[in-house]
């Protein structure tokens, strides 16, 4: 089933509609009262099916939505995609000033005496017709290379987390500008009235290092575009469910006498505001069995849950995440964010990263092979990466249980489905692993990529606040075409 | 639908009804072109000269002209506008690859009526003076309406009638309160016929407590105020105090003028009293970042950035943060305007990150003591001192005992309280043997060289590996000494030598350290580098490649006059870096006595040590001379009296006070114990992140691109001298930028804050951007008004409540909120002020109407934020409060940026990260979710319900009566009546059927259940309730 069948489903077409056709027969104004219905669109955007601010995408869109599944914390792409023998053969050897050059270092490793390189405990294959390599770290991930686009020459300004997430998040490093998913819901509203566009699931219980909710946050963008965290808890969103078990039937006695009062209200005061509530209480009855439906996994086969791994069964696990952004994505939300924790890993990188591919190297294979299984993949795209790399030098005292530290310069990420090429690679760094050597990829042409593929040109989508139209990409962004399917 | 062709229509519609206008009007610069060019030609041709393109300038009309964009009187040959008409995409402007769209056929034949018309050029409006206008009121109510209805005549409206009396109560009770009236406020309202019955209650308003509550929140979001630093790590800080004084200062009415002045400049003022001094917390209430690594210049950098931010925000309504990276592109700033308030912004002794442990205040602070305890601390400090004095006059009265002792002394010296002594001689595994203390030895935190040293071996450093000592963990009255041979392999730039501390900026460097910096030996005792530090530097640069012998030593008095630092027997000359330590250098952790190395920084690397020796005294210059060379002090001791030099004397005699002579020694003792005693009392003590100017001015540079390793030009304090210059006399410091902003020919100050004292009761300001008066801001309607607003508050004495009161009073504000389907479709927004405000009330007055409903509400004022049930919600969950934190009103509501209370921000309340002038204002079904759901509203329900019932003792018509006046301030009408009962009853009926559910619903929240209310009117009264506290009128201001 496609997305759009089932955001059919679940809204009766027409449906929200009805509240506002209503009112405008009441002060017969009909349809055609052009100016009183733009301020309706603005007064209850949130409760009618909000097209966006662009009504429709600039061009024909690849993608109708993005599943991004953000290794937060910098997960070390020399021990998983980004094949770096000579550090093998030099490991322990300090690394030559003339490939660090003027690099800035963090706090944390700039002021090492001693930096030597430290090559990959893990072994390497090439995999899918671009020969892109993998580390045996991640064999799921291998299994899909056919259908994957390895990029190994991203690279960022920024050298730590706050800065590095929030600047992948919000094309600035500093908090406080709209969300990647916020200026999607703002450009292209809403596919499905009954859930929201844009979706937050954090995974559960990690450590790691903090998020904030202004990485979801709307910045200056009106609130309704924010990221709504659903939760791996009772209530997905906050205060979901009825008061001390109240039942539906006695709530929706409530709602109606209510929606009487504000009925009545609304034939002695003309104001579309009025009517705008009467829509948001319904929509919040309606997501009330909605949001429930969607986070409700029992109703997936055996043979889908399996392919997620054994950790789909617990409530918050990147697997049941993954799972869950295959549902949502169905059901038409537009931006589907998934924060995996625990990447930086400043010590033990030979330990802590087989036990976290076991957990999310599955699942997001399987959310690939699913969304393809679905019939989604095509117009859905998938980005798997985190806010920078890590170095090819060991952080603190060489050691077998080495760690790495945080690394702007060059590093890895992935992307599927939505029109990006499949089973391709793109970019590549030096044979150090530490500067770029071809086709670098900033995070901004990454946004400005992503936002081709969805058919918006990231120039044209933009917000005047405080004098000054703010995009995305700032005044920044080229389109990697060479990506592109 | 298509929504770009709707927004069209009613942008046209709005132009047409300014062309309409033009009939009796002609065409004016600031109202009708500016924002026309503006948006489409300044970018390239207006203030950056670097961005400016065929050297044309359409923002000033010399330049237009001689480069003949603009010829006035001939429209047809001004190639602005020919260019602007073209098809041709080689000539066509704005550029098809510029982005922005092309000019409408209206806006061009505006601008060609305007250059036909002659061209006229107006400076900016909001940056001419402001205009004095007496306007004609005959025929209106006050001069407000006077202006207002002149306006609306020209558009052919009429003002609406009053509003009816419980709705304008309700309105000015929420806008000059945050909070409803009561039911009994309500009644003697209604029941006051009296002409001035209006103007009273209104004067009972601005003299509630929740005056200053209600005007403090918007002030709150300006300040970016919030109860952690925000960024990545997030911690509380402890910021209530300076909410506090924002709250005082508008219940007292401190005049505005004052209100700026303290918050900017308080610690300038002429002997500032503390309060003045804890308005400037104003400054530091920005998000401020500790995660570990982060380069401390840069978060530096962006703190002041967003002071000036803040600054020009707040109180110019301009947006200056665009000159942080390059000239304004529209407004007459430069890039180095911006350095310039930059420069006097970065004036305190701070770091650019806060210490992660232990949760230190960050510098500069005040402490905040009551009377009592500060009596109490200057009596401990006048002990203290007549202790010291008295050892001081006492020391010149030994001259006799020092002429026995010197005839007797001893000729071999015995240094006390040596706590270690390590000479590097004998290893076993990773352990140094401790000469004096078996038990104690040192520990080689990895990888180290031994080589030749001074004696026998000696250490060399890796840089990544220290030599920790079991010891060394001194409290700062504690007087202590360290002594060693060291050896630097070249000059080094940064070099930690020894320290105990738990880290660099991670930790505010707390503890001591002995570091070398540019080549330099520097010894300081820290308890939060740099604003809370003594420290000294060596004048001469440490020798290099060569052993040198240093002891540092502290006598524990807290001064740097107490620091010493002797370079291969001599003191060395110094100069005081830092002469500040007011609390204690031993936080938690770092407890050991690090060589050459610490986390996070530059160690020693190459650098050799040996022969380390620590006290636990401050060695006399003698013992010093004797850890460096035995014999000479030695010699010292063994010659005889008369061949002793003065400077040979003195250098006893400082031994012979300090350390032999058994009174003086006493002493010591006695000011060591005042000084704990006082220590004690002061680590105690509250402290608050404010402003204290340092006495010489930091350098400021230009920053490329804004970065703060981009430094270009020096430059100096000044202030935007565009809009005026420095007034007379006036400093130039934070103390003359805030004289410049309140001088009474200042253009922007006054419009600015004027506006939004307007917006607060509006809902929107009578510039529509608020934080924009800038040429991208949107011009007002009522420009006469707001200049006359503006000059009224000037000549009030900027006071508050008497501008508040004028605009409340006028009739603009007293109609009806609602007119006709087709006026408030054609100004949704109410720009034209045809009728009276409505709007979805903020966040806070949406819950403490429900509380206040319930008859829940705490009436505490200020303290400490707490934590309502909505915070266990949050993304970063904290446990509610218990008791009466559960019912504060909103203000109190603890703010953490990365997990802000989430109800609130469900309606709108910003997160508070950078200063917000203005809140959206949106609808979402997340927002019933919240009321209908969230444990706060059911039990403001529940509570309400149950007391209604009790109150009415249970009759339903009684019930519903008192609950629509309790939370809509009005009575019901018949229809309203029924459906209430219907509900009721339902609801009753329903409960009776699910008991289990009644009994669940009355258990939501902490407050108890009523017994004596059946549990199945309790639920439905719940119910009813509920349908109250949603229905719009209890959200709705109207």
């Amino acid at each position: 089933m496609k997305a759009d069948d089932v955001a059919q489903q679940v809204v009766p077409d027409g449906e929200v509609y009805d509240g506002r056709r209503r009112f405008l027969q009441r002060f017969g104004l009909g349809i055609g009262g052009i100016a009183l219905s733009e301020m309706l669109t603005r007064d209850s955007a949130a409760a009618l099916v909000d097209r966006g601010v662009l009504g429709s995408p600039h061009f024909a869109p690849k993608a109708k939505r993005i599943i991004s599944l953000f290794m937060s914390g910098g997960p070390s792409q020399l021990d998983l995609l980004d094949y770096k023998p000579l550090l093998k053969e030099r490991h322990g050897q300090q690394l030559p000033e003339s490939v660090r050059g003027g690099q800035r270092l963090t706090g944390m490793s700039g002021n090492q005496a001693s930096i030597p390189m430290v090559g990959s405990p893990f072994r390497f294959k090439q995999h899918g017709p671009a020969g892109a390599w993998f580390s045996d770290k991640l064999p799921f991930t291998a299994g899909i290379a056919d259908k994957i686009c390895v990029v190994n020459s991203m690279y960022t300004e920024a050298i730590n987390h706050g800065p590095g997430v929030t600047l992948l998040q919000t094309g600035t490093q500093i908090a406080g500008r709209p969300s990647f998913g916020a200026w999607l819901s703002y450009g292209l509203g809403q596919e499905n009235a009954n859930l929201p566009s844009f979706v937050v699931l954090v995974t559960n219980g990690k450590g790691g290092q903090p998020l904030g909710a202004h990485l979801w946050g709307s910045g200056f963008l009106r609130s309704q575009y924010q990221g709504v965290l659903f939760r791996a808890a009772d209530d997905p969103v906050l205060y979901l469910r009825n008061p001390g078990g109240l039942g539906a039937e006695g709530r929706r006695m409530l709602l109606d006498r209510l929606q009487e009062l504000h009925e009545h209200q609304l034939e002695t005061t003309p104001d579309a505001e009025i009517q705008s509530r009467i829509d948001n209480y319904e929509m919040a009855y309606r997501m009330q069995t909605s949001i429930p439906e969607v986070t409700d996994l029992s109703q997936e086969s055996p043979h889908v849950l399996e392919s997620y791994g054994p950790d789909v069964g617990k409530p918050g696990t990147f697997a049941a995440n993954c799972l869950l952004a295959r549902r949502l994505a169905q059901r038409g939300v537009r931006f589907i964010q998934l924060y995996p924790q625990d990447w930086d890993h400043h010590g033990d990188v030979p330990g802590r990263i087989p036990a976290l591919c076991t957990e999310t190297d599955q699942p997001a294979a399987a959310l690939v092979k699913d969304l393809e299984q679905h019939g989604l993949l095509d117009d859905t795209l998938v980005v798997w990466g985190g806010e920078f790399g890590r170095t090819n030098y060991c952080q603190g005292k060489i050691s077998d249980k080495f760690g790495r530290d945080h690394h702007p310069r060059c590093f890895s990420i992935w992307l599927a489905g939505g029109g990006v090429k499949p089973g391709s690679q793109y970019g590549a760094s030096c044979e150090f692993g530490y500067n770029i050597a071809e086709n670098g990829m900033h995070v901004h042409d990454l946004h400005a990529t992503l936002l081709h593929l969805l058919g918006i040109d990231h120039e044209q989508l933009t917000y005047k606040f405080q004098g000054r139209r703010y995009r995305l990409t700032d005044v920044h962004g080229n389109i990697v075409r060479e990506i592109l399917a | 639908m298509n929504r770009p062709l709707l927004f069209c229509s009613i942008f046209s519609g709005f132009l047409l009804g300014a062309a309409s206008a033009q009939a009796v009007e002609p065409l004016l610069f600031n109202r009708d072109i500016r924002p026309i060019l503006s948006d489409k030609c300044f970018a390239c041709h207006g203030n950056d000269p670097n961005k400016r393109t065929a050297d044309m300038r359409l923002d000033v009309r010399e330049s237009a002209i001689t480069a003949r964009g603009i010829v006035p009187g001939r429209p047809d040959e001004s190639e602005a506008l020919t260019r602007m008409m073209s098809d041709d995409p080689d000539v066509q402007m704005p550029p098809p690859g510029s982005k922005l769209s092309r000019l409408s056929p209206h806006e061009i034949a505006i601008i060609r009526q305007w250059i036909a018309e002659g061209a006229a050029y107006q400076d900016h409006w909001s940056f001419v003076p402001l205009q004095p206008i007496r306007p004609n009121h005959d025929r209106a109510p006050t001069e407000i309406d006077a202006f207002v209805w002149k306006g609306l005549a020209t558009r052919g409206l009429v003002p609406q009638p009053e509003a009816d009396k419980s709705t304008l109560l309700r309105r000015v009770s929420f806008d000059l309160t945050g909070l409803p009236p009561s039911p009994a406020e309500a009644q003697a309202f209604l029941a006051d016929n009296s002409p001035d019955a209006y103007g009273r209650v209104v004067d009972r308003l601005l003299q509630s407590v929740g005056f200053g509550e209600r005007m403090a929140v918007d002030w709150l979001d300006i300040a970016r105020y919030a109860d952690s630093y925000g960024f990545q790590v997030d911690r509380d800080r402890d910021v209530s105090l300076w909410r506090d004084w924002v709250i005082k200062a508008f219940n007292t009415n401190l005049p505005f003028d004052q209100f700026v002045h303290w918050q900017l400049a308080g610690d300038l003022l002429p002997n500032p009293t503390d309060e003045q001094i804890v308005a400037t917390a104003f400054n530091r209430l920005h998000q401020q970042e500790s995660e570990g690594g982060s380069v401390e210049e840069e978060y530096r950098v962006e703190y002041v950035c967003d002071r000036v931010q803040t600054f020009s925000t707040a109180f110019l309504g301009l947006t200056f943060e665009c000159a942080r990276c390059h000239d304004h592109k529209y407004d007459p700033l430069t890039q180095r305007d911006y350095y310039q308030l930059f420069a006097m912004f970065q004036n305190i002794d701070e770091s650019g990150l806060y210490s992660y442990a232990p949760p230190t205040i960050p510098t500069p602070t005040l402490s905040i003591v009551d009377v009592p305890t500060k009596a109490r601390i200057e009596l401990l400090q006048r002990k203290t001192k007549d202790l010291e004095m008295r050892w001081h006059t006492s020391k010149e009265e030994s001259h006799e005992a020092f002429s026995h002792w010197l005839n007797d002394r001893p000729t071999e010296i015995k240094i006390d309280n040596e706590l270690a002594r390590y000479g590097f001689e004998t290893i076993e595994g990773n352990k140094l043997a401790n000469d004096v203390a078996a038990d104690k030895p040192a520990v080689l935190g990895g990888d180290a060289k031994f080589v030749a040293g001074i004696a026998g071996q000696a250490i060399e450093f890796t840089g990544d590996d220290g030599l920790i000592l079991p010891l060394g963990k001194f409290a700062r009255h504690e007087p202590f000494s360290v002594s060693l041979w060291l050896k630097t392999p070249r000059e080094l730039e940064r070099a930690v030598v020894l320290h105990c501390t738990r880290g660099w900026t991670d930790s505010g460097s707390q503890g001591y350290e002995l570091l070398i910096i540019d080549g330099h030996l520097r010894w300081s005792l820290n308890h939060f580098w740099p604003g809370n530090a003594i420290s000294i530097e060596a004048s001469q640069p440490l020798p290099v490649a060569e052993w040198t012998h240093v002891v540092v030593s502290s006598d524990g008095s807290s001064r740097a006059d107490g620091l010493r630092l002797t370079v291969n027997g001599r003191p060395a000359e110094v100069s005081v870096l830092k002469d500040h330590l007011t609390k204690q250098i031993t936080g938690e952790g770092g407890d050991q006595l690090t060589i050459g190395q610490r986390s996070r920084d530059r160690g020693f690397p190459g650098g050799q040590v040996d022969e380390l020796r620590v006290f636990g005294r401050a060695l006399s210059p003698l013992e010093s001379l004797a850890t460096f060379h035995g014999e000479a002090a030695t010699r010292l001791l063994q010659l005889p009296s008369e061949q002793l030099t003065p400077a040979d004397r003195a250098m006893l005699f400082e031994h012979f006070v300090t350390t032999v002579d058994e009174d003086q020694r006493q002493q010591l003792t006695a000011i060591s114990a005042a000084r704990v005693e006082q220590n004690q009392l002061m680590d105690s003590v509250r402290e608050l992140m404010v402003m204290r100017e340092l006495p010489q001015p930091k350098q400021a540079f230009v920053l490329r691109r804004g970065e703060y390793n981009g430094r270009g030009e020096e430059v100096f304090s000044s202030v935007p001298a565009a809009f005026l210059p420095l007034p007379d006399n006036a400093p130039s410091n934070r103390l003359g930028l805030a004289q410049w902003l309140t001088d009474r020919k200042h253009p922007l100050t006054a419009r600015v804050t004027v506006n939004r004292l307007w917006q607060g009761l509006f809902g929107v300001g009578l510039v529509k951007t608020a934080e924009d008066f800038g040429s991208q801001g949107t011009p007002p309607l009522y420009p006469e008004l707001l200049d006359w607003l503006a000059l009224r508050f000037i000549d009030s004495g900027w006071d508050t409540k008497a501008i508040l009161r004028t605009i409340v009073m006028s009739h603009t504000y007293r109609q009806r909120s609602v007119a006709d389907a087709e006026i408030m479709a054609d100004d949704p927004e109410n720009l034209w002020l045809a009728r009276g405000p409505r709007f979805r009330l903020s966040a806070e007055m949406i819950r403490d109407n429900a509380l206040l409903s319930a008859g829940l509400l705490h009436p505490q004022v200020g303290g400490a934020p707490v934590f309502p049930y909505e915070m266990s919600e949050s993304f970063k969950p904290t446990s509610p409060s218990s008791g009466s934190g559960l019912y504060r009103r909103s203000i109190y509501t603890h703010w953490r940026r990365t997990g802000p209370p989430p109800a609130l921000v469900a309606f709108d309340a910003p997160r508070r990260a950078v200063c917000t002038a203005r809140r959206e204002r949106t609808d979402s079904p997340l927002q019933p979710l919240i009321l209908l759901n969230g444990i706060q509203y059911v039990e403001a329900a529940r509570v309400l319900g149950e007391s209604l019932y009790v109150e009415a003792k249970g009759d339903v018509t009684a019930m519903i009566e008192r609950g629509f006046v309790q939370c809509l301030s009005r009575k019901p009408d018949t229809r309203e009546f029924e459906i209430l009962k219907r509900l009721y009853n339902e609801q009753c009926d329903y409960f009776t059927e699910h008991a289990s559910e009644a009994n669940a619903l009355l258990h939501v929240g902490a407050t108890a259940h009523q017994s004596s209310v059946p549990i199945p009117h309790a639920a439905a009264a719940c119910v009813l309730a509920q349908s109250l506290l949603n229905h719009d009128e209890s959200v709705v201001k109207r």
